[in-house]
């Protein structure tokens, strides 16, 4: 027998790998592929036999912005962007600012503070849920339109936690930098916008979108905190009404729907900040 | 120097707690004018189905000039309103609409206020007397019941008759039934027939379940046969409902909010009927449902608690329930209104009465009954899955009893 040549070792390999790959890639897209499919279901009902559907149309994309009278999603989706895009450029700010105070100053409560937040850090969010809706309600925050309020300070208020990924990354940046920015007269703000920022693109980039998608998809506290005010319903309570046994029948589709569409701002924001958000980790100076 | 943050911080503590009790305790009420929270479904506030809400409590200010009344909505349905209003009963509905398997939830938060006095009387009147326990806990009323909640049988009248429809075996022979087998809400329907109990009446919560004897047995050997039928189809994530639009089913079971889809799909081939019986052991057996009701609760901690209740009991009125009926089809109690030709013949209400004052079983809403779910459903799954069999039917039936008895997670 003769012995195969490395091509044919290498051709081999390559299909059983692609092979693998495509199984595992049809796997990943599968529920996708299906939520979207089912977007554009024609037939009613929560339930189907076959996995293509038999008509396509789009009246269940018309029916969410038309039929407002019952669940209005064109108000949630508004309500979940404002709250989205506030509570993003926030926690955004506060979180570098944080991050930059850590890494470039040096004071009495630095390490402290550093332990407490890595301690904090251990426990789910919604631990303190109950307490932070009594506090909200007592600051008069759980009515009509405030509760947007509530919701961005809910979401907002713990960004100062999550320093350390950020805080890495500006350690990378050499302390020369700041010291030859300081000579040239430059203030500590002047060199967090006008030096240390434009040199971390990567991290604020990563930054801006992990605290937009946060609220953009946060579900339980919004419930705990809108209870019966239907006018500021988020998003994702609107989609978990849907999904309740008076609604599936009717809503099911557009459930569906309503998924695709709330899905696509975060995907327009991961292709437009792919690249950056690759580099995020690595470091800050280059060349 | 050295204390200066500290001072700070105590500054700070202090004006924020301002902030709160001010929050707290601002807008002190005018003597007249009555500002009353109501919450009820999203369908009873949409435009397109009528605004029941808004022109009930319209024509309830019409009726009292006496107070200058402000009503605020709210969405919250009568099977979530329960855990929204106990969550914080002050910031919660002065009335709101609850359905009654929950009336322990809101009892233990102290949220739901004793009806008394003219207003009990005054719903005693016009309310069926098995309703009125649907809402009463150790004596006292607990709320104005508007609608009963139970399930029954949907059919297809060309595939069965009237006759048919009485039996389940019958039924079997001819056509396809589609049954929510692993449902803890539906399953229990065949033990109720021989003889099982839970909490002894229903609300004897010392006596716990009874679903471990030997006639529990005999009926779990009976689904074993059941789920091996052809014709007897599991009815999950709406594949009854599926298969109802595309012909493969011809029953299913299910309650008053499928009909508008039913009656979309079938048309005048819809049948709806009570309950049917099955044969076990040679016997005949009745099926009986759960049953509970809707009912309109006020809140105990509500400030004007005399327009709450007055507004209650208008909102579960024979005029109010008539409206509810005609804009939304929600099927009235009241036993006057019951007699109304059109109510009298339309064969939802007839199935929905029938069902509730013959096949059903008051749904105990005694506290334990939490327990009772989880275990009736994993054994409806397991049957369906085929680990539970004839051999081991009489073991599994017994550890299922056990888990319905048992505080603890085991």
């Amino acid at each position: 027998m003769k012995p195969k040549s490395a091509k044919q070792t290498k051709l081999v390999n390559n299909i059983i790998v692609h092979v693998v790959l495509a199984v595992l890639a049809a796997v990943w897209v599968f529920p996708v592929l299906w939520v979207i499919m089912t977007s554009f279901r024609a037939e009613k009902g929560s339930y189907v036999s076959t996995f293509f559907p038999k008509a396509f149309t789009l009246d269940n994309y018309a029916k969410l912005f038309t039929d407002t009278t019952l669940l209005n999603f064109p108000k949630m989706f508004m309500n979940t962007l404002i709250i989205a895009v506030c509570s993003c450029l926030l926690s955004t700010f506060l979180l570098l600012s944080v991050s930059y105070c850590l890494s470039r100053m040096r004071f009495r409560m630095r390490k402290p503070y550093m332990n407490m937040a890595m301690i904090l850090g251990l426990f789910p969010g919604f631990m303190s849920m109950i307490a932070v809706y009594f506090i909200l309600k007592a600051v008069g925050l759980t009515e009509g339109s405030l509760i947007r309020v509530a919701l961005i300070l809910c979401y907002s208020g713990g960004a100062a936690i999550g320093f350390q990924v950020a805080k890495g990354f500006f350690d990378t940046t050499p302390y020369a930098i700041d010291e030859a920015a300081m000579l040239d007269g430059c203030t500590r703000w002047q060199i967090f916008t006008k030096i240390t920022l434009p040199l971390s693109k990567p991290i604020v980039i990563y930054t801006v979108l992990t605290s937009f998608i946060g609220p953009w998809v946060d579900f339980i506290f919004a419930k705990v905190i809108c209870r019966a005010n239907a006018d500021q319903y988020t998003v994702a309570i609107g989609l978990w009404r849907m999904l309740e046994k008076e609604y599936i029948d009717n809503w099911y589709t557009c459930f569906a729907a309503g998924a695709v569409l709330i899905s696509i701002p975060i995907a327009l924001l991961f292709l437009k900040l792919q690249k950056y958000y690759v580099n995020g980790t690595s470091g800050a100076v280059k060349g | 120097m050295k204390h200066r943050p500290t001072r700070f911080a105590a500054l700070l503590l202090a004006a924020l707690l301002l902030l709160g009790i001010t929050g707290c305790g601002g807008g002190a009420a005018d003597s007249e004018s009555i500002r009353l929270m109501v919450w009820s479904a999203s369908e009873d506030q949409a435009k397109d189905s009528g605004e029941w809400l808004q022109t009930c409590c319209a024509a309830f200010a019409a009726q009292h000039p006496e107070w200058n009344l402000t009503f605020v909505y709210g969405v919250a349905d009568e099977a979530t309103a329960a855990s929204t209003v106990s969550q914080d009963p002050e910031a919660s509905a002065d009335v709101f609409l609850y359905a009654n398997d929950n009336l322990t939830v809101l009892t233990d938060a102290k949220a739901l206020a004793k009806i008394g006095g003219k207003y009990a009387d005054e719903v005693r009147s016009f309310t069926s007397e098995a309703l009125v326990d649907s809402v009463t806990l150790d004596g006292y009323l607990y709320g104005v019941p508007f609608t009963t909640n139970t399930w029954y049988m949907y059919y297809d009248k060309r595939v069965f008759s009237e006759e048919d429809v009485q039996s389940l075996d019958a039924m079997l022979e001819k056509g396809v039934v589609s049954f929510p087998f692993t449902n803890s809400w539906y399953l229990p329907a065949f033990y109720f027939g021989n003889g099982c109990t839970l909490f002894g009446d229903g609300t004897q919560e010392e006596l716990g379940a009874d679903f471990g004897g030997e006639n529990a047995v005999e009926v779990t050997d009976f689904l074993v046969d059941l789920i091996g039928n052809p014709n007897f189809v599991v009815d999950a994530d709406g594949s009854g409902m599926a298969g109802l639009r595309d012909g493969s089913i011809s029953a299913i079971f299910t309650g008053s909010w499928d009909s508008a889809s039913i009656k979309e799909i079938l048309g005048d081939n819809m049948g709806v009927a009570a309950l049917p019986t099955y044969s076990l052991n040679g016997q005949e057996k009745q099926m009986y449902a759960y049953a509970g009701s809707k009912a309109v609760g006020v809140n105990s901690r509500s400030e004007n608690m005399v327009a709450a209740v007055e507004l209650a009991v208008y909102l579960g009125s024979a005029e109010a329930q008539r409206l509810h009926y005609d804009l939304r089809s929600v099927i009235p109690s009241n036993t006057e209104l019951m007699e109304a030709e059109d109510i009298a013949a339309d064969p939802v209400v007839i199935a929905q009465n029938d069902t509730f004052d013959r096949t059903s079983k008051l749904q105990p809403f005694v506290s334990k009954m939490s327990n009772c779910w989880t275990p009736v459903e994993n054994m409806g799954k397991a049957i369906r899955n085929g680990s539970t069999t004839h051999d081991n039917a009489a073991e599994q039936t017994v550890s299922m009893n056990d888990a319905m008895n048992s505080d603890g997670i085991s």
